[in-house]
């Protein structure tokens, strides 16, 4: 060979480097031992325990009022858990944790902390900060938190019954909180809280709802009423700016969701409610064109139908125009022109007003309206006053709202036009009845407030252009109506001369007042309650 | 794709050069390690508030980085790594110093630095660098009087070990200085040198322990377990009893959610929850056959500098996938020091790619200038006998 090869150099000493692998390649055994030692440790007892699953709190997003203030938020809070297994002395522990949460249950804590199968289960969860740090510093192994996502409502039963409730792990049961998951969605975390959500704006305005609620518990307080409900809408968009059901339900509390009282009677029951549907029968017979406001009826005799007898409370003893049927309440009147359209016409007319048919709105499932079984001669002349046919709360306002706005059917809605919660849907505004028709209908209810003699002077406020209809329907119990137990109601529009809001209101079995005269008519209670309402809300009112 | 065997193309010398069977080994590795990751990393992803895949999308992409770098390095010639070892120990020193000066300290200690909005960790592509530099200096040492050949591999050890100091990295401190040792030994220089260096590691160990608190911590804790405060080694050992030989299966762990290092030091524990300590002892035995099989290419290799470089590169992987191992078993005290390709992490992924990268180019077949001197049957090949030119 020839220069410049490399030069030549030492060999490495082979058995130097065989000991370096002999060394690692022992360090490898030992691993090995150490991996099987401690595999077969475990071979000898049963293994039950139970695998901590990754996600279980739920991030929702805020639901705020149409003008975005706060209802409904979530706040982090320490949940505490044990890992039995590494709990020292099942006594100490529980003897200590019992003394910082008094309402625990000591010998269900006694037997899950000394169940050594469980590496993980939940002591309680949602803490104050303050009682974690308690906690905290007792120093006991084997106990942990885990913060978690709890809902908040800071304005407390505030629309209850809409916004609903969540399960403890954050997810939503009912109303406006159920809707979320359904649509916007949760999101399923462990540990950090994710970044804000778009909040789920609502058609609701927090002052109006409180106004709306507190007079209805003056209400029901001051008449004495097993209970109240309450709804105001925007007439033309359908949005719902406050609805309220007495007694009142804490979205906080969904244990109280199972008390029969506490049922939400604004969507979620249905009631005969009277005379108020004599507004759906004179627009049926004025909008098909067989009577005008000034067509006479003869009322001066009641109607048999078979064996019942329909009769006016107050009877006029004459003919009366269609606008005086109207006014006077006049059951004979109402069913004599819904007799005269026929029970077909009556139920294609109620179908088109939404009035068969439940559905569902954001804040849950509107309930089946209870329709007569058999729809003969009879029922359509008691429904042409609102008996036979029980329909909720929501829909008849609706109703309301479609043959008052101009006649443009609407749908109830709790959430706000433009929220990603409320995505624009096929808007094609069904028209129910002509916009003549709309204008008598308003322009009658005006006149029942404003005639000294109209049921519904009572609700008559300066400056509002208040329209209405008073309805009492007596209450069937185990079958049988009692004069003494009636459901009061008054349906309302305003402004008359282009109505923008309907406001239902109705109280439930209300009793005599000193300011009553004895009676327990929706003039005398509801009538006046509305007008408390408006004159509170009015100002509020978009 | 077939190649040729007169085919001379660089890819096609790769081909029938290269370590095929080390190459497939690794490969195996990288993919083991992707799916383990996706057994430990989304529990920590979702504690952290990041998309549950964050972690799992990360560790593809390094891996991917990773081997791609590996099979660029391996076609390299020994010039161009020696090369390469140089320029990155240069730069990674200068990185080391300014991450004292500007690194973010995690921990308590510095050892990151933003580069182009990721964090670098300059000590992990440091350590292939100079395991090739020392084995240079060493290897020089070896025939060379002319070369201050053990000078500058001493240099290069304490330059290293000083910036590790001061970072402080006790972990790779450790490595380094073993690996170091080893290389001195295998490098045929006096035992009483590797004697010196041991006892220089020992006096820092114990410096270590009073100087540094977190340091002190683990060993007492080490040493004097009580229950409840040692919690993350505890829950690593648990894992192995409760996991037993088949493991809970897959997805049924739960101490990826109790460990915050699940995805990193302690996924080796995941593994064995889920998967059970079988499939451990295959994981042992993969990162074995990987060191065994550089062992035994190297013992054929004449070249002094190629023979240090692969062994102390394949020592550097083998002796941190130890460590690790040994963490998790509760053998040895935490140190910080991840599981080769299987952990995640930017950095030791990518650095660690370096690493296999350089033990193919260096132990791909060659054409061995010394042996053809040697008679063609050579009775003993530990009778070397010296080629007569040069000298």
């Amino acid at each position: 060979m020839s220069s410049p090869s490399p030069p030549a150099r030492q060999p490495l000493p082979e058995q130097r480097t065989l000991a370096i692998l002999l060394l690692i390649v022992a360090g490898f055994a030992i691993l090995g031992v150490q991996l099987v030692w401690q595999a077969t440790k475990g071979q000898g007892r049963a293994r039950l325990s139970i695998s901590e699953p990754i996600a279980r709190s739920f991030a929702r997003p805020d639901i705020v009022d149409r003008s975005g203030r706060l209802i409904a938020t979530d706040l982090e809070a320490p949940s505490l858990f044990a890992d039995p297994a590494l709990i020292l002395d099942v006594d100490e522990a529980a003897e200590k944790l019992a003394a910082i949460l008094p309402d625990i249950d000591q010998v269900q804590l006694r037997s899950t902390l000394a169940d050594r199968s469980r590496r993980f289960v939940w002591l309680r969860r949602g803490l104050s900060p303050r009682i974690a740090q308690r906690i905290h510093d007792l120093g006991l192994p084997g106990l942990a938190f885990r913060r978690e996502q709890r809902r908040s409502y800071p304005l407390g039963t505030l629309a209850g019954h809409i916004i609903g409730s969540v399960t403890i792990d954050n997810r939503g049961i009912a109303g406006i909180e159920k809707f979320i998951d359904e649509t916007v969605g949760v999101e399923a975390i462990l540990g950090a809280k994710p970044a804000a959500k778009v909040p789920v704006q609502l058609s609701l305005d927090i002052g109006v709802q409180f106004a709306l609620e507190d007079e209805l518990v003056r209400a029901t307080r001051h008449y004495a009423a097993a209970g109240a409900a309450g709804i105001i809408l925007d007439a033309t968009t359908g949005e719902v700016f406050a609805a309220a059901s007495v007694p009142e339900l804490d979205p906080a509390r969904p244990g109280q969701t199972l008390e029969a009282a506490r049922l939400d009677k604004v969507t979620a029951s249905t009631f005969e409610l009277g005379s108020i549907f004599k507004l759906i029968t004179i627009a049926d017979a004025l909008d098909a064109g067989a009577a005008t406001a000034d067509t006479v009826i003869d009322v001066r005799t009641p109607l048999r139908i078979g064996r019942h007898l329909i009769r006016d409370l107050h009877p006029a003893g004459r003919p009366l125009s269609v606008r005086e049927v109207f006014t006077q309440s006049s059951n004979v009147g109402a069913a004599r022109l819904a007799l005269a359209a026929g029970s077909d016409r009556q139920r294609a007319f109620l179908d088109r007003l939404g009035l068969l048919r439940g559905g569902r709105t954001e804040a849950g499932i509107i309930a089946q309206p209870n329709v007569p079984l058999r729809w003969g001669e009879v029922e359509t002349a008691t429904v042409a006053y609102g008996h036979g046919l029980a329909v909720s709360p929501l829909r008849f306002a609706a109703a309301t709202a479609s043959l008052l706005n101009g006649g443009l059917q609407i749908e109830p809605t709790f959430v706000r036009a433009g929220n990603p919660a409320r995505p624009p849907g096929p808007h094609s505004a069904m028209r129910v009845v002509t916009a003549e028709t709309s204008a008598v209908l308003t322009t009658l209810m005006r006149r029942n407030v404003t005639l000294p003699t109209g049921t519904g002077r009572r609700a008559d406020v300066a400056g509002y252009e208040i329209g209405g209809k008073t309805g009492t329907a007596e209450i069937a119990i185990d079958g049988k109506y009692r004069g003494d137990q009636v459901l009061a109601s008054f349906v309302a529009t305003f402004p008359a001369s282009q109505p923008k809001y309907v406001v239902l209101v109705m109280l439930d079995r209300p009793q005599p007042a000193p300011d009553t005269a004895g009676q327990i008519t929706a003039g005398h209670n509801a009538a006046p309650t509305v007008a408390r309402i408006i004159a509170r809300a009015g100002p509020l009112l978009p | 794709m077939q190649l040729a065997r007169n085919d001379r193309s660089l890819l096609a010398t790769w081909w029938f050069t290269v370590d095929r069977g080390l190459l497939s080994a690794i490969l195996l590795l990288a993919g083991i390690g992707l799916l383990l990751s996706l057994a430990a990393s989304p529990a920590i992803a979702v504690k952290k508030g990041l998309p549950a895949f964050y972690f799992v999308e990360r560790q593809v992409v390094f891996v991917s980085l990773a081997m791609a770098v590996m099979l660029v390095v391996s076609t390299f010639g020994a010039r161009a790594i020696r090369r390469l070892a140089l320029a990155l120990f240069l730069v990674m020193l200068a990185a080391m110093a300014a991450v004292l000066v500007v690194g973010d300290e995690i921990n308590g200690a510095k050892r990151w630095v933003k580069v182009a909005g990721f964090s670098m960790q300059p000590s992990e592509f440091a350590k292939p660098a100079f395991v090739i530099l020392a084995a240079f200096g060493l290897g020089e040492a070896q025939g060379r009087r002319d070369m201050p050949g053990l000078g500058m591999a001493v240099l290069a050890y304490l330059a290293l070990v000083m910036l590790l100091v001061q970072q402080p990295d006790v972990g790779q401190t450790l490595l380094v200085t073993l690996v170091w040792g080893a290389m001195l030994i295998m490098a045929g220089q006096p035992l009483s040198l590797a004697a010196i260096v041991a006892a220089a590691g020992a006096m820092g160990m114990v410096t270590a322990y009073f100087t540094l608190p977190y340091v002190r911590l683990r060993f007492d804790r080490f040493w004097n377990p009580t229950p409840g405060d040692n919690s993350q080694v505890d829950r690593a050992i648990q894992s192995f009893v409760e996991g037993g030989f088949f493991g809970r299966g897959p997805g049924e762990g739960t101490i990826k959610t109790q460990l915050a290092d699940a995805h990193t030091d302690f996924i080796f524990a995941v593994v064995a929850e889920e998967y059970g300590v079988l499939a451990c002892l295959c994981l042992v035995a993969l990162f074995g056959f990987i060191l065994l099989r550089v062992f035994a290419r190297s013992l054929d290799e004449s070249d002094p500098f190629r023979r240090l470089a692969v062994t102390g590169l394949a020592l550097v992987f083998g002796i941190q996938a130890f460590i690790n191992m040994a963490v998790n078993v509760g053998l040895v005290p935490p140190k910080g020091i991840t599981l080769p390709l299987v952990s995640a992490g930017g950095s030791s992924t990518v650095a660690v790619g370096i690493a296999l990268g350089m033990i193919l180019a260096l132990t791909r077949r060659r054409t061995d200038v010394a042996r053809f001197a040697l008679p063609p049957f050579r009775p003993n090949r530990d009778v070397y006998i010296p080629t007569q030119t040069g000298v």
